[in-house]
């Protein structure tokens, strides 16, 4: 790939995928860091991809891969059951309106991560469920199955914030309350 | 198929409409047009992700993120083989230092110059303001790098892409705690001029350069700070990173 090809790439997916190495790691620098990592790798790697349309794909699937080199190293995988969802997970409740995007963000982060990267392929970039499975290497059904039981564990994160929002309004609308009575 | 399993394969339907011709979904769209729950329970979870979609692509990027990206892979110049050995020490190079930038993944970068390098901007400044001289003057840099290494002075072995292009002023050796390290000074093409400062990475004591540039500011100068090979080179301007970057793409 040219030098100018190379920057058109950058251009293109380096926003992506820094907000997807957000979603995976806990800290700003480190999602930078894994972002400039992948492009590192293309640009001594990458140029052997013989298929340019595939480019995006080893992108993405290139810093999955790096997160989970990198993490290995920190914590063991906890074992998670991928079993089938149950229907009253997939109950709609939180107001994802109702919070800014660190909070939204946050929740997510809480999600466990073979939740957590299905779950922000499909809402960052819209990928499809065939080619988050093409990113995340595992069968198209196990995709389905992450982004059902992903969903449902974000709608609980959401909603114990929006507890934990309304408690603190309470409290606040409480003590004005007092304020104006004391 | 009953709702459970519809609810389950409507998951992974695209808030945006673009799966709506996937043989996939079409069982469980239908049965969302006929059945009024489902429908309201797709209507809410395709809302859901929508506003998912929103709130998580409004997350900031930090500014210098693409600068970074690109001046970081670009200093190292790794895309030019000629030969096939050539080729492969490049590749196994590459690898080495992607496996050592893993090992030190989470250190922080520096946001600060470090002593040597505030010492070879203030001779900078000096030479700038004629205040002190060059050791060795020449327009063909490799005439004074040639100098630098007869006088024992670190010299670069390559130079950034775009500086090889410039004329050279002159160099001046500096001593740092009794380490060598050297200025080359050349002249822009806007009329500025821009410093190379090298030393050897093992008199460095600090860890945290790295093969791709890391940028600081002081006062009005901006600066790279870059290793490679056995070598630590630091470019410096008087004016913005912008300009700066140009140098090191």
């Amino acid at each position: 790939m040219s030098k100018i090809d190379f920057q058109e790439l950058v251009d293109r997916y380096y926003v992506p995928l820094y907000r997807f190495a957000l979603s995976l790691s806990k800290l700003e620098a480190d999602a930078a860091d894994l972002t400039q990592q992948t492009f590192f790798l293309w640009a001594s790697k990458g140029n052997q991809l013989r298929d340019r349309s595939k480019a995006k794909s080893w992108l993405f699937t290139t810093l999955y891969r790096e997160f989970l080199s990198r993490r290995r190293h920190e914590v063991r995988f906890p074992k998670l059951e991928l079993d089938d969802v149950r229907e009253e997970e997939m109950s709609i409740s939180p107001t994802v309106n109702a919070f800014d995007s660190a909070t939204v963000l946050q929740a997510l982060r809480e999600v466990e991560e073979p939740f957590r990267a299905p779950l922000t392929l499909f809402y960052l970039e819209q990928f499809s469920y065939q080619e988050i499975a093409d990113v995340l290497r595992v069968p198209a059904g196990t995709v389905m199955s992450r982004l059902s039981r992903g969903k449902a564990l974000l709608r609980q994160r959401l909603l114990s914030k929006e507890e934990v929002l309304g408690n603190k309004v309470a409290a606040f609308q409480s003590d004005k309350r007092e304020e104006s009575h004391g | 198929m009953d709702n459970r399993e519809a609810k389950f394969i409507l998951s992974a339907y695209r808030p945006g409409g673009q799966d709506a011709s996937d043989p996939r979904f079409a069982d469980a769209l239908e049965q969302s047009r006929r059945d009024p729950i489902l429908e309201r329970w797709f209507s809410e979870s395709i809302a859901f992700d929508a506003a998912m979609t929103e709130k998580l692509r409004a997350a900031e990027v930090p500014p210098d993120l693409r600068k970074t990206i690109l001046a970081g892979v670009k200093v190292s110049r790794p895309l030019r083989w000629s030969k096939p050995f050539i080729k492969r020490a490049i590749a196994a190079a590459l690898i080495s230092m992607a496996i050592l930038g893993s090992l030190i993944w989470h250190e922080t970068r520096p946001t600060h110059l470090a002593g040597w390098q505030n010492q070879a901007l203030d001779v900078i400044s000096s030479l700038v303001r004629n205040e002190s001289s060059f050791d060795a003057q020449s327009h063909n840099v490799s005439e004074l790098m040639a100098w630098l290494r007869a006088n024992d002075a670190p010299a670069a072995r390559t130079l950034p892409q775009n500086l090889d292009k410039l004329e050279s002023i002159g160099c001046k050796t500096i001593s740092w705690n009794g380490i060598p390290v050297s200025v080359i000074c050349f002249m822009r093409r806007d009329g500025g001029l821009i410093h190379l400062v090298t030393m050897h990475a093992s008199a460095a004591s600090d860890r945290a350069i790295k093969r791709k540039a890391n940028l600081v500011q002081r006062g009005h100068w901006s600066t790279a700070t870059w290793r490679e090979g056995n070598m630590i080179y630091m470019l410096a301007l008087e004016g913005s990173p912008d300009q700066l970057w140009t140098y090191l793409l």
